[in-house]
């Protein structure tokens, strides 16, 4: 998520006419709240649907292990399982979110629409077909090892 | 302990009247058989007690202390030798090996002759010390007898001996006085922690020669109470060896002889025969003897104990657990409950390769002649080979040493309590079940998405 908007604001004001839907063009001097605001409405103009809900969902794990992480913290790791079990559901969920994010956006970007395999990239059904899977092993071994 | 219970029902069957914990056969050996008359009240005074006494010279050819390889006697009481020793069939080796097969040993000395090098080398083997001219007597000229040694100043006049040590029981005590003519004493080495002191000369006391000149007065090997009159030793298989300085304090004469101290001191009977009593009852195994009885572990329970399995091979870590142990003393002529003495604490040692707890035990109930001492504790958080052990050595007790090997397992995975019932983790399980819930909700959202969506983004990002 950082990379994306990084790389979008680097490339914004270098090609500023190529983006279209933009709401107006950076100078050199504007203002950090320009940029980030000019970012912001580039990635939500940008950004396909299924990439901004994978955003949401990695930006809901982030915000639930930052929770527990926090907890640990200020109370204590006593049921230490639990501890381990609940964060790294959250941190390894956000992984497979990140791959399949990776695996789904790229295609879109560099390769042509049709979702045919080729150049060892996989098709979004095969990889949403994995995510799930991996998903699935990772909720397994964390429910039994909360107890 | 098992051997002590059939020496004991061995002794039963023997001599029905039997007092001493580990048999009745008492070998004297006194060489000069005119001697004999001289203690007579000290050899009735054993009998009384249920001894069969034997009497044998050292020279006699038939004397020794074993038969079949077994030992021939149960104690040995040894009067000092005339001649250069006790002869081949008591030399230190012999009574040595006499004490490893847990027979027990009074020797006595005397200051009258000088001690043969025989008896001089038993006692080094010990860690006993004599002056090297071993013809030394105790003179104090504070407390002396001024009825029989106004002149010599020999014969020493000693309180008996209270409590010897402030966690120790008195076997010894009473408020008498004690006479000892002519006594030999002896030092004690560093090298023998089973040594104890019973009676130690008075501060005031020196160690003497009367056959040499007053110059060996000048360098004294050792004075005051570094000088030992009587000393025992307890091995640690429990055989009891005990040195009395003086021999003539056991006769006739001296058990109820009058005696004055110095200064205005008042004219009083010995109490040398109760001593006597006391010293060879402690010594022929009548006193001090404990006896461990059953010994119980199981796990700790309230209500019913009949359902709770007992002596259990296995116990879990963090069970709690109680051990109870049975103990009994033999006093004279039966066994009575045993009291730890009062600064003491009979202990219980949860072991593996070091104690992991070491707790005291406590009683917890009697019966007709034992206590029972018992401790709860939960077992370590450890597991392993674990043994219950209580290793009692004290001094004038004979030694009590158990082990009972147990296993401590871990929790079985079904015995953990179930993630909900810890309340501090329900942030994570919260934490978890949101993530699994997520991703549920997060999957739907994406299937529904996947058409309406992916076609039109993708065309707007070429």
């Amino acid at each position: 998520m950082p990379t994306k908007r990084t790389t979008a604001a680097a490339a914004a004001p270098a090609t500023p006419k190529s983006l279209s839907s933009g709401p107006k063009t950076l100078t050199a001097n504007s203002s950090v709240y320009e940029i980030a605001h000019h970012v912001w409405q580039q990635y939500l103009a940008t950004t396909p649907q299924r990439t901004m809900l994978l955003d949401a969902f990695m930006a809901f794990l982030v915000l639930v292990g930052g929770t527990q992480f926090f907890y640990c913290v200020v109370a204590g790791n006593y049921p230490f399982n639990a501890f381990l079990s609940g964060f790294c559901a959250a941190v390894g969920q956000f992984v497979l979110t990140a791959s399949l994010r990776m695996q789904t956006s790229s295609v879109s970007k560099g390769k042509a629409k049709d979702q045919v395999v080729g150049d060892g990239s996989v098709s979004h059904e095969r990889a949403f077909a994995d995510y799930i899977f991996g998903s699935l092993i990772l909720h397994f071994f964390c429910i039994n090892f909360i107890n | 302990m098992r051997w002590s219970l059939s020496l004991l029902l061995f002794g039963f069957l023997a001599v029905v009247h039997a007092l001493s914990s580990s048999g009745n056969r008492l070998l004297v050996v006194l060489e000069d058989a005119a001697e004999k008359d001289s203690f007579s009240k000290f050899w009735s005074d054993l009998e009384a007690r249920g001894y069969d006494l034997v009497f044998e010279s050292p020279k006699s050819d038939k004397l020794s202390l074993f038969e079949h390889g077994e030992k021939a006697y149960d104690h040995v009481l040894l009067l000092p030798p005339r001649s250069k020793g006790f002869g081949p069939s008591l030399s230190p080796k012999n009574i040595i090996e006499f004490m490893n097969k847990d027979g027990n040993v009074l020797l006595a000395l005397s200051g009258k002759s000088t001690t043969p090098s025989a008896v001089s080398s038993l006692l080094l083997e010990l860690d006993f010390h004599l002056s090297s001219d071993r013809s030394s007597i105790v003179v104090d000229h504070f407390n002396y007898d001024t009825l029989s040694a106004t002149e010599k100043h020999d014969v020493l006049l000693l309180q008996q001996p209270g409590q010897l040590r402030q966690d120790t029981k008195s076997f010894f005590g009473g408020s008498g006085v004690l006479a000892f003519p002519r006594a030999s004493p002896h030092t004690l080495g560093g090298s023998n922690p089973l040594l104890t002191p019973i009676l130690r000369a008075p501060t005031t006391a020196y160690s003497y020669n009367p056959k040499e000149d007053a110059a060996s007065v000048e360098d004294v090997v050792a004075t005051g109470s570094q000088l030992a009159v009587v000393s025992a030793m307890q091995a640690r298989n429990s055989a009891r060896f005990t040195l009395l300085g003086s021999v003539e304090s056991l006769q006739d004469a001296w058990f109820d002889a009058t005696i004055k101290a110095p200064g205005d001191g008042k004219e009083t009977e010995t109490a040398n025969r109760e001593f006597a009593k006391q010293l060879t009852a402690w010594t022929f195994k009548e006193t001090g003897v404990l006896k461990v009885g059953k010994i119980e572990h199981h796990l700790a329970q309230d209500g019913d104990l009949a359902s709770v399995e007992l002596n259990p091979k296995i116990y879990r870590i963090k069970n709690e657990t109680v051990f109870s142990i049975e103990v009994s003393e033999y006093n004279y002529d039966q066994y009575v409950p045993f009291e730890v003495p009062e600064n003491d604490a009979l202990q219980l040692e949860f072991t593996m390769l070091s104690p992991f707890h070491r707790l005291d035990l406590q009683p917890s109930g009697k019966t007709e002649n034992s206590t029972i001492y018992s401790a709860k504790f939960t077992v370590p958080d450890q597991h392993g080979i674990f043994s219950f052990r209580v290793n009692y050595k004290r001094p004038f007790l004979t030694n009590i040493e158990e082990k009972h090997e147990v296993t401590v397992r871990h929790y079985a995975h079904n015995e953990y309590p179930r993630s909900w019932k810890i309340t501090g983790g329900w942030v994570w399980i919260a934490g978890l079940w949101s993530v699994v819930g997520g991703f549920l909700a997060f999957v739907v959202v994406w299937l529904y998405s996947a058409p309406t969506s992916a076609a039109p983004t993708t065309k707007k990002t070429q």
